[in-house]
């Protein structure tokens, strides 16, 4: 059987999409099987985040609508052959989807897969239940922010009422610059507030909105860019490592150019 | 409540801030709610002691387990008589 774990947030553009789309990436990459689903219904967006968007065909709602089988909506990734992506419809509402349909799914494709992500929508309205329902295990994307914060504490509490207890957060857009300025929160006082543990924490690097545009997974285009290396360590967690957290120094200007060569 | 200063780090001033949010947050208080119960935790605690009513704190931590409810109020002196 198969994991399902849920990518949430209580804020939108936090980043949940980047984080599902690399973490099912690198779990991919580790050699498990991976399904990436998009419970965005009506905002998809993970097929653009994975370039993969001129090649959907079928979305959950023809599955659920059975006009097509599951085998035939999911999306194999141009570079990874265990990764697929479930697309979203970009035509229904979040309040089409029925729930039981959608756990039904996620059973389905757990017998078939080693992880099933889902990548959830931002609030916590109709949504946001039936991305979080069919997940044993979720990942919390908050940025070190006061408001991203708070609302990640929200979802917290509703996570748990609805039966999940392994909650982990995935600190995204740290800057360690600002943080040693004692300008930002750091990843420290974050975990405290919020008494979850974190399973990792990206720093900012502007290399995540240049593959994004250009419709490459970070991971697989800037595998040695600092945020693709935590993604790495994080599905190396999830996959039961203990890997301690470290913050990397940021490399100075001369250090980026030096890497950029390389690619 | 607490009166940030402008030369305090603003990440302890963001820190302090969610403290506060999360509290009220987490028992569904209003900030009205939260101000009668820490004059109505200080009234009773009053009546057996003579207490610092400027530094008290109150904090709502959640841990994997559990949520608890904390007060700290410093105490200056148990009240006589009783």
């Amino acid at each position: 059987m198969g994991r399902t774990i849920v990518v949430t947030a209580g804020k939108g553009g936090v980043g949940k999409t980047t984080v599902t789309a690399n973490v099912g990436a690198m779990l991919a990459k580790l050699g498990k099987s991976t399904v990436v689903m998009d419970m965005d219904i009506g905002l998809r967006n993970l097929d653009v985040v994975m370039g993969l968007e001129n090649r959907v065909v079928y979305n959950i709602m023809d599955v659920i609508e059975n006009h097509c089988k599951i085998q035939q909506a999911l999306v194999r990734d141009k570079h990874l052959e265990n990764l697929f992506l479930l697309p979203a419809s970009q035509i229904h509402n979040k309040e089409d989807v029925d729930i039981d349909k959608v756990v039904d799914i996620v059973n389905s494709l757990e017998g078939n897969f080693d992880y099933v992500l889902l990548d959830s929508p931002a609030g916590i309205e109709k949504g946001f239940e039936s991305s979080v329902s069919p997940a044993k295990e979720a990942l919390i994307v908050v940025t070190p922010d006061v408001s991203s914060v708070r609302d990640a504490d929200r979802v917290v509490g509703i996570i748990e009422s609805k039966g999940i207890f392994s909650i982990s957060l995935v600190i995204n857009r740290y800057d360690l610059n600002l943080v040693n300025k004692n300008k930002m929160l750091n990843f420290e006082s974050i975990i405290d507030i919020l008494g979850i543990d974190a399973i990792g924490v990206i720093p900012e690097d502007k290399s995540v909105i240049e593959t994004t545009n250009r419709g490459e997974i970070l991971v697989n285009y800037m595998p040695g860019s600092p945020a693709a290396k935590e993604f790495s360590l994080i599905a190396r967690r999830i996959e039961g490592e203990t890997i301690p957290i470290k913050i990397e120094e940021p490399r100075n200007f001369f250090g980026q150019i030096f890497k950029r060569g390389m690619q | 409540m607490n009166i940030f200063r402008k030369n305090d780090p603003a990440s302890r001033v963001a820190e302090e801030r969610l403290k506060l949010i999360l509290i009220q947050d987490r028992l569904l208080l209003s900030p009205q709610d939260f101000e009668s119960l820490k004059k109505e935790i200080l009234k009773v605690l009053s009546k057996y002691f003579d207490i610092e009513e400027a530094s008290i704190k109150i904090n709502l931590e959640r841990t994997k387990e559990k949520s608890v409810f904390e007060a700290i109020v410093p105490v200056v002196s148990v009240k006589k008589g009783k």
